[in-house]
């Protein structure tokens, strides 16, 4: 079966470009069709809500500050993507990572999910707190998880 | 990344002598520039207060989380303060407060920072967790008790 839908989740901020541009480099390479996922954590901000941390204005004001930089984030990829005449898609969301990309993964029938190096788990806590970790256990479609940041450069100075 | 990745003793405080949330804030906000996690501390101390003219962050059961997103801190800034006598923080239960953690990031760290911030409520909002924590006596022991809660 022919990898024809690339779909990458991405964060907001500079560690995100290391599987941005394996995803822009793996499209390149495939001629497949390339959507970056964004999704602004609605989750944190309504259980800092309820835990009293957070006011109501706090947190809308949260909530346009990271749509604010996921939005710079993905006007960023997409310049790099121009770079190497990739059409990308971008998609921000709202709501919990691990559910939303899954979601968005199904509807859009991405062939494979490009995330980001999984943090290194510490605790059992880890694998029911971390959204990477649920996202590489959640997704359907195959998940490739990218490592090393000097190897993914070189790569996509490559193509 | 954890919580006492960032949490050291150094930022610890465990008598405040501060007697108001203003000078407890400015008191640990000090501790905090001494060691380097803030670059500007009248900016830092501006933007705590700001913060809490739209609300107490006394979150009830004697704790206090001030906290801000502002360019003057170089990372992930946490300390803490302990006051026996109590601090008047205008808290939701109305009670005193004896725990501060004072909390501040850089902007391109507002990620991680929220992590954190719902995960040291959900740690404190745990009974068994409070019940130590409540109880230790040194820096070193704030950190073991949030160390084993990590595990």
């Amino acid at each position: 079966m022919a990898i024809k839908h690339v779909m990458v989740a991405v964060g907001a901020f500079s560690n995100s470009l290391v599987p941005a541009k394996y995803a822009i480099a793996l499209s390149k390479q495939l001629q497949a069709r390339l959507t970056a996922v964004h999704v602004i954590n609605e989750k944190v901000l309504h259980d800092l809500l309820k835990s009293r941390v957070f006011v109501e204005i706090e947190a809308r004001q949260y909530q346009r500050d990271l749509e604010e930089q996921a939005g710079l984030f993905m006007e960023r990829m997409q310049k790099l993507a121009q770079e190497k005449r990739v059409a990308l898609e971008t998609v921000i969301i709202r709501g919990e990572i691990s559910v939303e990309v899954v979601k968005k993964a199904q509807e859009l029938q991405a062939d494979i999910l490009v995330m980001g190096e999984l943090k290194e788990v510490f605790s059992t806590r880890d694998f029911f707190y971390d959204e990477g970790e649920r996202l590489f256990r959640r997704n359907c479609c195959p998940v490739l998880v990218v490592k090393n940041p000097v190897q993914v450069e070189t790569l996509f100075n490559e193509v | 990344m954890k919580f006492t990745d960032f949490l050291t003793k150094d930022c610890c405080v465990m008598d405040l002598k501060a007697e108001t949330k203003e000078d407890a804030i400015r008191e640990l906000a000090g501790v905090m520039a001494s060691r380097g996690l803030i670059t500007d501390t009248d900016d830092f101390i501006k933007h705590i207060f700001e913060r809490e003219h739209l609300g107490s962050t006394g979150i009830g059961n004697h704790v206090a989380i001030p906290h801000c997103p502002t360019r003057s801190v170089k990372d992930l800034a946490i300390g803490f303060g302990r006051s026996s006598r109590g601090i008047d923080f205008s808290a939701v239960d109305g009670k005193e407060v004896n725990y501060i953690f004072l909390m501040g990031t850089h902007p391109e760290h507002l990620g991680l920072y929220l992590k954190f911030l719902a995960g040291l409520s959900r740690l404190l909002a745990d009974h068994a967790f409070y019940s130590e924590f409540s109880g230790v006596g040194s820096p070193e022991e704030l950190i073991a008790v949030f160390s084993k809660y990590e595990k």
